[in-house]
C-alpha cells in the first residue's frame, strides 16, 4: 500500500517535472535531445505492445512511421491540410495498411512473420521513391513553415520555438504509457501475452488468435504513425530512407530489444540509453572527450584517425552493445533490474 | 444422450492414413477412455475433434452442432477444451494468471476472471503456487495447471491427453482422484492415457485405436478380455 503510494507520488513528481523543463531551459539543444528521446520512447512504447507483449516482432515498423509522417507531409505539402489534421488522416492511412498487412503476415509465425515484415515495409519504401506524383519520390518533402495552431481566432502556437514540439512529444509519451498500461491491466494485455509464450495453447483456451493479432497490430500501427507524423513537422523533412528505411524499423525493435520487452519501463530505459549513445557518437564525443582527458593529442595522427573515423563508426559501437546486451541480458535492460531485485529479495528472506 | 458424436473420421496425412473411419458417442456425465499402441492416431483424434485439424472425411457433432472446419477457439467457446501431451505452460506468466487466460474466455472482466481461476486452482490443489512462474514447476504441477487452465473455461467437455505421462506413481494416483472429482461435478471427460491401470478405474467406456482404425469399444472388463486388443498391445501369440 505504501510502496503504490510512493510509486505514483513519484511518477506525477517526474511528470510535474517534465512539463516545467521548458520554463527553466532555454538551450535548444537541450530541447531538441528531450525531443528525440520522447519519440523514441513513443516509438519503442508503440513496437512494445504488438512485439513485447504479443511477442509479433515486427522488423517492419518504418511502414506505420513512414506512411504516417508521409501522410501529414503530403497533405500539408500539396493540399495545406493542417498537421492537427492531417495527423487522423495518417492514422487512418495507416489502420488501412496494418489491416493488410496484418491479414497477409499473421499467416505465418515466428521468423517468416519476421522476414515477410521486412519485405512489406520495404515495398512501402519502394513505393514511396517511385509513385513520384504522389510523394515526390526519392527527393522528398520539404516542409519550410508549418501553419500555425489556432482554436477559432486564438494563435494557441506558432511552432517558431522547440517549445511546442516538447510538450507534444511529452503528449506522445504519456499516451503510449497510458495505452500500454491499460493493455497490461486488461483482458487484451493477457490475451496477448497467451499468444505470446505458446499460440496453440492460446488458441485451444478460445482466443481468436487473427482477431487479437491485428487489435495489437492496429494499436501498434496507429500509435508509431502519430510518431511519424510528429517527426515528420518537427523535422520538416521526409524522405524515403529516412522514415521507411529498414534501419528506422531496426531502430524501433532495438529500443525494446535493450530496454526489455513486455515491460512497461522497458522502452523508456532502452531509450535512456540508446539516444544519448547515437548522440554522442554521431557528433564525436567519444574523441573530444578523449582529447580533453589527454589521453590523445587531438593533432596527433591517432587524434585525427579518431576524428575521421570514429563518427562513421557509431553504427559498428552500436552493434557492438547490442550483441552485448543480448548474450549477456536477454531480457533486456529492465529483465536484469528484476533478476537483480529478485536476488535481493531471497537474499533478505 | 451422446454429447460428442465421432463419425466415420478419417485423417489422411499425405498417403498415410493417421485416422480412418473411426466412430463412436461420448454420452454426457461420463468418461470415456481412448487407448491404442504408439502412433495409433490417439492424439490426431484429438486434434480432428478439437478444430487444429480439419478431418479429411466424416463428421464431428458436439451437443447436435457439426464442428467440422471451426477453429479452435470457437470450439472452445462451445464448450470442449482439451489438455495437451507435451504440456504448454504460458512460462512468463504466473500461474494464476495462466489460469485467468483460460477465464477470460468466459468474462472480461479481470476481477471475475481472477475469481474463477483461484476456484480451479483449488479444485487441482495448487493454492500454494498462485504467484509462481508456470515455467518453474515441476512436471506433475504442469499437468495441473494444464487441467486448471481447461476447466476455467467453463467446459462441457473436457479431453485430457495423457495427463499422467511422465509422472510418478504418487503423483498420478492425484491425477486419477482429480479425474475422479471432476466427474463428481458431473463433466463428460475423455482421456488418453497409456496406463492401463489407470484407464481401466476411472473409464466407464473405453475406445481401442490401432493403426488409426477404430479395434474394439466396450467396458473396461469387455476391452480387456478382448483378444484382439492383447494382440495388438502384445503383439500375436506364436503358433
Amino acid at each position: 500500500m505504501n510502496k503504490t503510494i510512493l510509486k505514483s507520488a513519484f511518477n506525477i513528481l517526474l511528470v510535474v517535472g517534465l512539463l516545467l523543463i521548458p520554463r527553466y531551459v532555454e538551450s535548444p539543444y537541450a530541447l531538441h535531445m528531450m525531443i528525440l528521446l520522447f519519440m523514441s520512447v513513443a516509438q519503442g512504447q508503440s513496437w512494445n505492445i504488438l512485439g513485447g507483449y504479443a511477442g509479433q516482432h515486427s522488423v517492419g515498423h518504418a511502414a506505420y512511421f513512414g506512411v504516417g509522417a508521409y501522410t501529414t507531409m503530403m497533405l500539408m505539402h500539396s493540399k495545406g491540410v493542417v498537421p492537427w489534421v492531417g495527423v487522423w488522416a495518417g492514422m487512418a492511412a495507416v489502420v488501412v495498411v496494418a489491416l493488410i498487412i496484418g491479414s497477409i503476415c499473421f499467416r505465418l509465425r515466428g521468423p517468416y512473420f519476421v522476414l515477410a515484415s521486412i519485405a512489406v515495409a520495404e515495398i512501402m519504401r519502394l513505393s514511396a521513391i517511385n509513385l513520384t506524383p504522389l510523394t515526390n519520390g526519392a527527393e522528398g518533402i520539404l516542409a519550410t513553415e508549418i501553419p500555425a495552431f489556432k482554436i477559432g481566432a486564438t494563435v494557441v502556437t506558432d511552432f517558431v520555438t522547440k517549445v511546442p514540439f516538447y510538450y507534444i512529444g511529452l503528449f506522445l509519451v504519456l499516451l503510449t504509457l497510458a495505452v500500454t498500461y491499460w493493455v497490461q491491466h486488461s483482458k487484451l494485455g493477457y490475451f496477448f501475452q497467451a499468444i505470446r509464450e505458446d499460440q496453440d495453447a492460446a488458441h485451444s483456451l478460445g482466443i481468436n488468435i487473427a482477431l487479437y493479432k491485428n487489435i495489437g497490430l492496429v494499436i501498434s500501427a496507429v500509435l508509431t504513425s502519430l510518431a511519424g507524423s510528429f517527426y515528420g513537422i518537427y523535422v520538416g523533412f521526409v524522405d524515403p530512407p529516412t522514415v521507411l528505411g529498414l534501419d528506422v524499423s531496426v531502430q524501433i525493435m532495438l529500443i525494446c530489444i535493450i530496454g526489455g520487452m513486455g515491460t512497461i519501463w522497458g522502452p523508456v530505459l532502452g531509450s535512456l540509453i540508446l539516444v544519448p549513445l547515437s548522440e554522442a557518437l554521431r557528433s564525436n564525443m567519444v574523441t573530444d572527450l578523449l582529447v580533453k582527458i589527454g589521453m590523445v593529442n587531438a593533432d596527433s595522427r591517432i587524434g585525427i584517425f579518431l576524428k575521421e573515423n570514429l563518427s562513421h563508426a557509431h553504427v559498428l559501437l552500436y552493434g557492438i552493445l547490442v550483441v552485448l546486451v543480448i548474450l549477456f541480458m536477454p531480457d533486456g535492460l529492465m529483465g536484469f533490474v528484476k533478476k537483480l531485485a529478485a536476488r535481493r529479495n531471497r537474499e533478505a528472506v | 444422450m451422446a454429447i460428442l458424436e465421432i463419425k466415420n473420421v478419417s485423417k489422411f496425412f499425405g498417403g498415410l492414413a493417421a485416422n480412418s473411419d473411426v466412430s463412436f458417442d461420448v454420452h454426457e456425465g461420463m468418461i470415456m477412455g481412448l487407448i491404442g499402441p504408439n502412433g495409433a492416431g490417439k492424439t490426431t483424434l484429438f486434434n480432428c475433434i478439437t478444430g487444429y485439424y480439419p478431418p479429411s472425411k466424416g463428421e464431428v457433432i458436439f451437443n447436435g452442432r457439426k464442428l467440422n472446419g471451426l477453429d479452435p477457439d470457437k470450439v472452445c467457446m462451445l464448450g470442449m477444451v482439451r489438455t495437451w501431451q507435451k504440456v504448454r505452460p504460458l512460462a512468463k506468466l504466473s500461474v494464476v494468471d495462466n489460469v485467468m487466460v483460460g477465464a477470460l474466455a468466459r468474462t472480461s472482466s479481470l476481477k471475475v476472471a481472477r475469481e474463477m481461476a483461484m476456484e480451479q486452482i483449488k479444485v487441482v490443489r495448487m493454492e500454494h503456487r498462485t504467484n509462481f512462474l508456470a515455467g518453474g514447476l515441476p512436471i506433475g504441477e504442469r499437468k495441473k495447471l494444464e487441467v486448471a487452465r481447461a476447466l476455467a473455461t467453463q467446459p462441457k467437455i473436457l479431453l485430457l491427453d495423457e495427463v499422467m505421462g511422465g509422472l510418478n506413481p504418487a503423483e498420478s494416483e492425484e491425477i486419477i482422484q482429480l479425474i475422479l472429482d471432476i466427474k463428481q461435478r458431473g463433466l463428460t471427460q475423455m482421456v488418453i492415457e497409456h496406463d492401463m491401470k489407470a484407464i481401466m478405474r476411472i473409464s466407464d467406456r473405453i475406445v481401442v485405436l490401432t493403426s488409426g482404425e477404430k479395434l474394439t469399444e466396450g467396458s473396461p472388463q469387455e476391452v480387456v478380455s478382448n483378444p484382439d486388443v492383447i494382440s495388438a498391445y502384445l503383439g500375436e501369440p506364436h503358433a
